[in-house]
């Protein structure tokens, strides 16, 4: 079975330009994409940035009340049931 | 010099190059018949000949077989052709899997200013490419494709791809220009024409 894969011919044509208006319009879909995804990814980097300056402004206290808020507060520190975490 | 690095090669991040291929698909390599038959002695001049005559890209196929892109870029390892014939290999308008193996190439050895540098002006690329999936069958992807997956994956052609610094850390530190691709251009255009034609709605409806 192996020598009948490396002998099957390529059954699919590569050649270019055959009609060169779709092909210019499908790259232009797949690099209007990659911008979008590009700038998308920028603007999440951005976000973060932000959203770490300001929470360095904020008090401990400010900042336990907003992860009560989102429900991310971490469980199992010890002000919840009066135990030690178990590993260290 | 068969399977041997040659003596003159420098050292790729830290390492002797043909190890950029893991141990496994190196040893296939040397097993495989394209090896053996069509990759002795060959030179950076020879091996062009070969590039240009790639039925396609890809990793390994069928019964865990390395394809002829494989070979051919353990070959360049090898070799290590120079800088400037290597940039003639990813610049050449004529021959696109010749492109390819080149491109494949400095994404596995070259630095990650140079990566960009090079490869981004092949994402205009819109040619069709071959690529021989693991089942061994064919499949049609783009340059501009492969150039991107080059870019933003760890793991192409069954290659683990060295680490390569993020573009917007480059950009930050001042090494690289912010990259604007010729469709960035239409977009704004657009943008712009639909802010003005909205607010041309606003008018007629106040007219209203």
């Amino acid at each position: 079975a192996a020598a009948e894969v490396t002998t099957a011919a390529p059954d699919v044509d590569d050649t270019d330009n055959v009609n060169e208006e779709e092909e210019y319009a499908a790259w232009k879909l797949r690099e209007l994409h990659r911008i979008k995804r590009d700038r998308s990814e920028a603007e999440e980097r951005e976000a973060a940035k932000d959203d770490i300056e300001r929470r360095r402004t904020m008090t401990d206290a400010e900042i336990m009340a907003e992860k009560a808020k989102d429900g991310t507060l971490s469980k199992g520190s010890r002000d919840h049931n009066g135990e030690k975490p178990k590993h260290r | 010099m068969a399977n041997r690095t040659s003596n003159d090669v420098k050292n790729i991040h830290g390492t002797n190059p043909q190890f950029l291929l893991e141990k496994i698909i190196r040893t296939r390599i040397y097993d495989s018949l394209y090896w053996k038959e069509s990759c002795f002695a060959l030179t950076a001049e020879t091996l062009i000949d070969k590039a240009v005559a790639l039925p396609c890209i890809g990793g390994q196929y069928g019964n865990q077989k390395p394809t002829e892109f494989l070979c051919l870029a353990l070959k360049m390892l090898q070799l290590q052709p120079e800088k400037d014939i290597l940039r003639l290999y990813i610049q050449n308008e004529d021959y696109k899997y010749l492109r390819a193996l080149g491109a494949f190439y400095l994404r596995l050895t070259g630095s990650s200013v140079e990566i960009y540098q090079y490869l981004e002006p092949l994402l205009l690329d819109y040619r069709k490419l071959r690529r021989r999936n693991i089942s061994g069958e064919f499949e049609l992807t783009y340059m501009d494709e492969f150039v991107d997956e080059l870019l933003r994956s760890d793991r192409v052609c069954d290659t683990i791809l060295p680490r390569i610094t993020k573009r917007h850390i480059l950009e930050e530190s001042g090494e690289l220009e912010p990259r604007v691709s010729p469709l960035e251009e239409d977009l704004e255009e657009e943008e712009i024409l639909d802010g003005q034609s909205s607010s041309g709605d606003d008018n007629v409806k106040e007219e209203n």
